[in-house]
């Protein structure tokens, strides 16, 4: 069924946005005493630090306060998974974004002009600059720039091998995308006057950045409280700690609120990308199509510090056992490399698109030296909903593979296209399936809470400690409550990302909307017979009759007692429920592996490849996609197609190259993110078997739409052109050399 | 221990403008950009540093009606013209019309570039308004969205573009 | 090694940026020269330049498009002047434009984007080597100069060798190019507003193909090319590939790709304007 987005739904918010007064971190200039600050970042990608003098700093106009190492009060060291991160660094520089000293003053200009007397002598080290040989090189972190190796076999893969009719082998390479979210990383610490600092900040997990920051700040959890304010944009960039931890130190050492902003310059050269991908892939099959053994030998470079690279090549590698495939052996394996070269983490899709793009093209590759139908080889080889994933784990799906491929072939795209692009444009249509997890994966502690209360003011409140950077999750939550309860959408307060309200855990790996699910469908029951009761005793109606609706409790069809009444009369106090649950990662009582929740999509895309110049204009993109319940329309359409424009630009202009150690962009016209003009019309079908009775028809599918899109963009190229592209972004100079030899070879 | 001297500030000009129907009249060094101008201003939070080199539009507003990114503006060329930001159009009918069409078709995600988003448009339907053809899915090239892919914005265009024909 | 900013070079902050606001075209040339100052116009191209390395002019002259001259256009005996100060947004609109050079206005959505072409002007666009500059040269375009020397009018690519600090361009002047073929084309990394990989323009007067490219590898009349197609060649032979190929990797166009996409985009638009299509 086509997703349409349903006009007039118009969520909480938009109009504030739309007005530009909807609050952002980096707008509160408001705040009275407000200071700016700023950090003085490394000169070199890999140096030793002889000296840091500030004295000269100090002493400029407006400045207020200059800290370094020796200021950091306690922890001085940041990281979700490894904690190897300077806030401000000791004694040596990891990349060229290292922070090495921070200052306030009255205005912005002020504090960078102080910035640039801090005197600072580097010795500079050899730069580990190559992920292929920084295991030779002299160590950034320990003994060894092997952060993590890691490898999931199944099988006896050779024997596999050896009894395959075809084997292809390839190399294939994704580049270091930046999230290029519109606000670059920033927001305030505010003083609250009893020694503690209150956080307005950008970021993906109150709670978890709260832990961080009481322990670099040296304060009790109780002292730190991190109001997650509107964000402009995060897609992963801003899962880790990126500004609070120097305004938390210079909030505290002056006693007034800091307000920092990075500019886009800083931003991009210090913010966390998307893990490159090296990775070799051998894929075999019999003479029937049936794939048999595949192996995988991939590298990750994950630049100074290890942020969230572990759980990146646990995700990688899970991808890369091609889950949507029955396959008979695997040995997958992939080691994680320290260089200089800037910080990667978490980004939209968490390492599995980059495997996906390498194995969907593996499959491709197998169909054409088969001459096999591509869609036919995976129709062969899809798993169905009753077996076992591909690490022998128990998978909950939402609909059959075999289903999400059929409806991929009956796309309208595989028509050919227009005769007008025919003459200069060489057009053609291809595709790829994705399967993508929900929930932190692979047994890591993964549990998020809610709560639901009556305000004193008659309003349903709900709060969840997820934030808001543009998904669309109060919609979501307003839909279910209104579903359930039968209230209307003017009824509810949603309050999301507070530190001092429940704790959801973080807002990443797709994990949201199951969670809310969850624990409204736990809490939404119990809030209403409380209610209920709370209404019975007030109206001396049996409680049996008592129902809650449009504002307020109904008897017979008709309005009782309004919620405010309620409010007033009864004891809201007591309406107050939490709750909190595991993330469903495993049937009860099975160990779990791998992900759970599974949720799959094809993707769809014709191309035009330009004969002149190489270059590809994506001109259609068609998603199925398998994902549970669609709460909101508007938001699950929204998320689909944003995520397959990040990845039509990870695709075809998308990537951060470095030299020495240094990044080669450094703003938006250097790295080139798709414009209006360069998206294609998109349509989005929406397949759900998921029976009534499943305990989890929602899912997450914030990262879905990524999935298949840059496969299926160079299975579009190859049927256009014949010519299949394995290292992304898609080099139009490669492409067109590559036509012209096909020319040569033709004539 | 000598103290570093930084280059002397140029001497501050008066700077008079009209900002959404109010004469605005401030004391900057006359490089300083509109966009600091706003935002120091107190009263602008709809123009947003998103590059502060003119190339992803989150700081677009209209400069004596036409839609320029505030950021390469500098306030010597202010001086005696009229500036709008969404902030000052909220009941202009070209506005309202932009503002329900991107609203109704959820073109909008963190929102962060949408005020920008807008007052191109508004500028583009302004534009058709005096007889120039003006394609509105070019009119905001210059407005990178970094959550939605564009598919909303190409509804809430479809929606504005007939409307525009039916009158 | 020490290595504070402060010591590598002095830094002027934005702030301190002298703005001088000459009142006549006369004047401004004299305080250029005074104050070894730029010119700034639209300074759309200035501002993303020195925001990046954070090191400013001291001084900018401002130029002002009521001067007469600067602005505008105007068909005359000798063709269509168009004033320097001309914003790209305005030329697009003008119906003049599409008498003259009709694929321009389409082609003028490539050029930057919207908000940069309302206050980046033809004459900033001409002098930075921009998008234009390949149009100007293949039309043999010639500029209106100013400089304390007093004004003269000389053909574009003459005028990029010989320019002097204190040249400020009034405008330009295009032949009359009605009835003439001219085709335009530009490869960026992305559909629009996007930095130049190349622009190629070609022009055919009736008589003879002129072509010209700007971009990565910089502003060149492609001569030899010229020569080759409107004296010596057979179109349909396909050499015409390999005498642009040579020129371009001869003045800068390193990257042997770009060159392949050249070679290709001319033969597209010498057809196209041979054929007339």
């Amino acid at each position: 069924m086509e997703l349409k987005p349903q006009p007039g739904m118009a969520g909480t918010g938009v109009l504030e946005r739309i007005e530009g007064r909807f609050g952002y971190a980096t707008d509160q200039h408001h705040l009275p005493g407000l200071l700016h600050g700023a950090i003085l970042r490394s000169r070199h990608a890999h140096a030793r630090l002889l000296r840091v003098d500030t004295s000269r700093a100090r002493l400029m106009p407006g400045v207020r306060a200059v800290v370094t190492a020796a200021d950091v009060p306690g922890l001085n060291r940041f990281g979700i998974v490894v904690r190897d991160q300077p806030v401000l660094c000791e004694d040596r520089v990891r990349y060229e974004g290292d922070a090495i000293a921070a200052v306030a003053a009255d205005t912005v200009e002020q504090a960078r002009a102080a910035l640039e007397v801090i005197d600072v002598d580097y010795a500079p080290l050899a730069v580990v600059d190559q992920a292929e040989t920084a295991e030779q090189m002299s160590p950034l972190h320990g003994e060894s720039n092997l952060l993590a190796r890691e490898a999931f076999e199944r099988g006896d893969t050779d024997a596999a091998f050896a009894r395959c009719e075809v084997i292809v082998e390839h190399h294939y390479q994704t580049p270091r995308q930046m999230h290029a979210f519109m606000e670059t990383e920033g927001g305030v610490a505010i003083p609250d006057n009893n020694g503690g600092v209150i956080f307005r900040v950008g970021c993906q997990s109150g709670h978890r950045d709260a832990e961080q920051l009481a322990d670099i700040l040296g304060l009790k959890p109780s002292q730190v409280t991190v109001e997650a304010t509107p964000t402009g944009g995060a897609f992963g960039g801003k899962d880790e700690l990126t500004i609070q931890p120097a305004a938390g130190i210079l909030a505290l050492q002056t006693g007034s609120p800091v307000l920092i902003h990075l500019d886009r310059f800083e931003s991009c050269r210090t913010g966390i990308k998307r893990h490159p991908v090296s990775m070799i892939m051998t894929t075999g099959c019999d003479r029937q199509g049936r794939i048999l053994a595949h192996r995988v030998d991939a590298l990750l470079d994950t630049g100074a510090y290890a942020s969230l690279g572990p759980a990146v090549l646990e995700n990688f590698l899970d991808h890369a056992t091609a889950p949507l495939y029955r396959i008979e052996a695997y040995s997958v394996s992939g080691r994680l490399v320290y260089t200089n070269n800037g910080v990667s983490g978490a980004f939209r899709g968490f390492g599995g698109n980059q495997a996906t793009f390498a194995v969907e093209s593996q499959i491709d590759a197998l169909a054409e030296k088969l001459a096999m139908c591509p869609m036919e080889l995976r129709r062969i080889n899809l798993r169905t909903v009753d077996e076992p994933g591909s690490r022998g784990q128990v998978v909950r799906w939402t609909a059959p593979p075999s289903n999400v491929l059929a409806e991929a072939g009956a796309s309208p795209l595989w028509a050919p296209a227009g005769s007008d692009l025919r003459r200069r444009w060489l057009t053609g249509t291809g595709m790829a399936m994705g399967a993508q997890g929900n929930g932190l994966g692979d047994g890591l502690p993964d549990s998020g809470g809610g709560r639901v209360s009556l305000t004193a003011e008659g309003r349903i409140r709900l709060e969840f400690g997820f934030s808001d950077y543009g998904q669309n999750l109060a919609e979501a939550i307003t839909c279910l409550v209104c579903e359930t309860l039968g209230c209307v959408a003017g009824d509810i307060d949603v309050v999301l990302g507070n530190s001092r309200g429940p704790d959801s855990g973080p807002t990443s790996a797709s994990r949201s909307s199951v969670l809310i699910h969850g624990v409204l469908a736990d809490i939404l029951p119990r809030w209403n017979d409380c209610v209920r009761d709370q209404a019975a005793a007030l109206t001396g109606l049996p409680r049996d009759q008592l129902h809650s609706g449009p504002g307020g409790l109904f008897a017979g069809g008709r309005q009782v007692l309004s919620y405010r009444e309620l409010a007033e009369k009864g004891q809201p106090e007591q309406t107050l429920i939490d709750a909190s649950q595991a993330f469903p990662v495993a049937p009860e009582g099975n160990q779990p592996v791998g992900r759970y929740l599974q949720l799959q999509i094809s993707t769809v895309a014709r191309v035009a490849v330009d004969r002149l110049t190489g270059r590809v204009r994506v001109t259609d993109l068609h998603h199925i996609t398998a994902a549970g319940r669609v709460i909101y329309p508007p938001g699950y359409l929204g998320q689909i197609e944003g995520a397959a424009i990040m990845g039509l630009g990870m695709a075809l202009s998308e990537d951060m190259p470095t030299r020495q150690g240094h990044y080669l962009a450094d703003n938006l016209d250097q790295y080139i993110i798709p414009t209006m003009q360069d998206v294609p019309d998109q349509r989005v079908d929406v397949l759900d078997n998921t029976p009534t009775t499943d305990r989890f028809p929602v899912r997450g599918v914030g990262e879905l739409g990524i999935e298949a899109v840059a496969p299926a963009i160079c299975s579009a190229i190859e049927a256009a052109t014949g010519i299949r592209v394995r290292h992304l972004p898609v080099d139009a100079g490669y492409l067109l050399a590559e036509l012209c030899a096909q020319e040569e070879t033709c004539s | 221990m000598t103290r570093h001297t930084q280059p002397e500030p140029c001497a501050p000009e008066q700077v008079t403008f009209e900002l959404n129907g109010d004469v605005i009249s401030q004391w900057v060094s006359p490089a300083t950009t509109l966009l600091d101008i706003l935002r120091g201003s107190g009263r602008i939070t709809s123009a947003r540093a998103g590059c502060r080199i003119g190339r992803c539009g989150a700081c677009t507003v209209l400069l004596n009606g036409q839609a320029v990114p505030g950021c390469l503006v500098m306030a010597w060329q202010v001086s005696g013209g009229t500036v709008e930001t969404v902030e000052g159009l909220a009941e202009d009918p070209d506005f309202v019309q932009v503002r329900d069409a991107l609203a109704t078709e959820s073109a909008l995600q963190c929102g962060y570039c949408t005020p920008g988003i807008a007052v191109s448009l508004v500028s583009g339907l302004r534009q058709q308004q005096n007889g120039d053809v003006v394609d509105l899915e070019e009119a905001v090239t210059g407005n990178l969205c970094r959550c939605t892919g564009y598919g909303g914005l190409k509804r809430a265009i479809a929606v504005l573009t007939e409307a525009s024909s039916e009158t | 090694m020490s290595d504070s900013l402060s010591n590598l070079n002095p830094v002027t902050a934005r702030r301190a940026i002298r703005v001088l606001r000459p009142d006549s075209p006369d004047q401004a040339v004299s305080l250029a020269r005074q104050f070894s100052a730029s010119y700034t116009a639209g300074g759309t191209w200035l501002q993303p330049t020195h925001e990046r390395d954070q090191c400013w002019p001291e001084t900018l002259v401002a130029l002002n498009s009521s001067w007469p001259g600067f602005r505008g256009l105007d068909a005359g005996p000798n063709g269509l002047t168009v004033g320097a100060l001309t914003s790209l947004a305005e030329l697009a609109r003008q119906a003049l434009i599409r008498d003259y050079l009709p694929p321009l206005a389409m082609f003028l959505n490539r050029v930057a984007g919207p908000g940069v072409r309302t206050l980046g002007t033809v004459g900033g666009n001409l002098i930075v080597g921009g998008d234009l500059s390949a149009l100007a040269m293949a039309l043999d375009v010639r500029v209106d100069v100013i400089n304390h020397t007093g004004e003269r009018a000389l053909p574009f690519s003459r005028w990029l060798r010989e320019r002097a600090s204190d040249d400020l361009l009034r405008g330009f002047t295009i032949p009359d190019c009605r009835g003439w073929r001219i085709s335009l084309e530009k490869l960026g990394y992305r559909e629009r507003f996007s930095p130049t990989r190349a622009t190629l323009a070609c022009v055919h007067d009736g008589d003879r193909v002129r072509l010209a490219v700007s971009g990565e590898g910089g502003l060149l009349r492609l001569v030899a090319t010229e020569t080759f197609v409107n004296d010596r060649a057979d179109l349909a032979s396909g050499d015409v590939g390999a005498v642009i190929d040579r020129e371009l990797a001869a003045h800068g166009w390193q990257d042997a790709h770009l060159r392949m996409a050249l070679r290709r985009m001319t033969t597209e638009l010498l057809s196209e304007v041979a054929l007339g299509t």
